[in-house]
């Protein structure tokens, strides 16, 4: 890919291609259970540090690539991922002064809430799942945030993303 | 403001998707484009897979092809077998005025991703519209039945396994012919057997193959052995919990099956047609041949669409 325009949006797109080709990754029985929300985080991040990029629009594309890949109705997983952008943006003044175990504290609660729409959504289209247990990726996503976080930080600065 | 419109946009699409067939081209053309990224994301294990291969000394090798050849012959023995008893099989049929068996046409697809969901038991294989699979296609491996096609896209295929909690299937006992429903549970170790009486003969042990009356499966492939019958437990039927034949969590190479899908009606006319032809084929050739019972199949096998096997063909 040659960069096109002067600031560099590939990178954007090429770390969430990367996102989803990481939420479709196909993992070990005993932790499947635990997959990390990695679509979520990294629209996140993206939604932190270039607010003025917009982010909703890449959202609701990625999550209906996500629908398609994993087979639900179109819209099930990007609402919940819109929902989850739309609440990093307007916290994203505060979000980005935080430290980076508070950050992953409120990632904790937002990531949880978009999970809640989504077991919503999940419950109206037939499939409820049995127990809360799917409610472990949220904590092991916002263990892994500052990772992704510092990971992203360092691709951003790196290609000069802006 | 822009949350509101995307989120409308998102339930808007949802209701289409789950009540209107419009979005199902445009499903499959996005599935065209994105299945390269199963290809991708399964590349690491098809890699690993590779150089275990690669790495598999020549005398495990040599070991398992000791193992496949003893397999085989053993294989060839009750093909033999079945050979005559597909043939015994027909006559009685004949005799009962009903239906042939019709061998069913399979091709063979591989594995190429999971449903990142866990909480879902689906599958996706790498044949698709192109391949003509369609919706409801039945998909075996090599010791049972495992689920049946949901989605097809140009190249590959969704399939609901067995396990999911949305799927069941009609079996019955292939001991006695009891018929039953038998539900996914979520749990890929079982399945439940539904509204089963509580006299109903059924015991720890006994298979359940497919009964074919839900006109969706082909009857008569093995689905699950019953390994738990509780009796008397307060609840209005049995308990019956039967564990799938099929190796849902580990098989790679699936097979998907056509079987025909004429009504009952045709199928038994053209059985009979077919059975009218063999019968003057054999009554023109073979009326001398009775000297002693030579080793298994009888002589000619009435040609038809019913007799198939390769074994019956090798005898003569």
């Amino acid at each position: 890919m040659i960069t096109g325009r002067l600031n560099n949006g590939w990178v954007i797109w090429l770390s969430l291609v990367l996102a989803l080709l990481l939420s479709i990754a196909p993992m070990p029985q005993s932790f499947a259970l635990a997959r990390p929300l990695w679509l979520g985080m990294f629209i996140a991040y993206w939604a932190i540090a270039l607010p003025h990029r917009g982010g909703m629009g890449a959202a609701f594309f990625f999550g209906l690539m996500l629908d398609v890949l994993s087979g639900t109705l179109l819209g099930q997983n990007g609402l919940p991922l819109i929902l989850v952008t739309f609440l990093v943006l307007s916290l994203q003044q505060r979000l980005r002064m935080f430290p980076l175990l508070q950050q992953s504290l409120v990632l904790l609660v937002i990531l949880g809430l978009g999970e809640l729409v989504h077991l919503w959504l999940n419950t109206l289209a037939g499939n409820r799942p049995p127990t809360l247990l799917f409610l472990v990726p949220v904590p092991v996503s916002a263990l892994l945030w500052p990772w992704v976080f510092v990971a992203l930080q360092w691709a951003r600065r790196r290609f000069d993303v802006y | 403001m822009r949350l509101l419109v995307l989120a409308v946009l998102c339930v808007a699409l949802m209701v289409v998707d789950a009540r209107f067939e419009t979005l199902k081209p445009l499903r499959s053309q996005m599935g065209l484009v994105l299945t390269p990224f199963y290809w991708l994301a399964d590349l690491p294990v098809r890699t690993w897979q590779r150089v275990t291969e690669q790495l598999t000394s020549s005398t495990s090798l040599v070991a398992e092809n000791e193992k496949l050849k003893a397999e085989a012959l053993l294989m060839q023995r009750r093909l033999q077998k079945l050979a005559m008893l597909t043939e015994q099989n027909v006559r009685l049929r004949e005799l009962l005025n009903s239906a042939a068996l019709v061998d069913d046409k399979v091709i063979v697809s591989e594995l190429i991703g999971l449903d990142p969901n866990p909480f879902t038991h689906r599958i996706l294989i790498d044949k698709g519209e192109r391949d003509g699979v369609f919706l409801g296609q039945p998909v075996l491996d090599a010791s049972g039945l495992m689920g049946q096609v949901v989605e097809v896209m140009p190249y590959a295929a969704r399939v609901l396994l067995l396990t999911d909690v949305t799927h069941s299937i009609p079996v019955q006992v292939n001991r006695n012919g009891l018929r039953a429903i038998a539900v996914g549970t979520g749990n890929p170790d079982y399945l439940e057997l539904r509204h089963v009486a509580e006299t109903a003969d059924i015991k720890v042990g006994d298979l359940l193959v497919s009964s074919g009356l839900g006109q969706r499966f082909p009857s008569g492939y093995p689905v699950a052995q019953v390994t738990e019958v509780v009796r008397g437990s307060g609840q209005p039927f049995l308990i019956v919990k039967a564990s799938p034949t099929a190796m849902l969590n580990r098989s790679r190479y699936l097979l998907l099956v056509f079987s025909d899908s004429r009504t009952p009606e045709e199928r038994a006319t053209a059985a009979a047609e077919a059975q009218e032809s063999a019968d003057r084929e054999a009554a023109a050739q073979t009326i001398p041949v009775e000297e002693g019972q030579e080793p298994p199949a009888p002589a000619t096998p009435p040609a038809g669409p019913n007799n198939s096997q390769p074994g019956a063909e090798r005898q003569e």
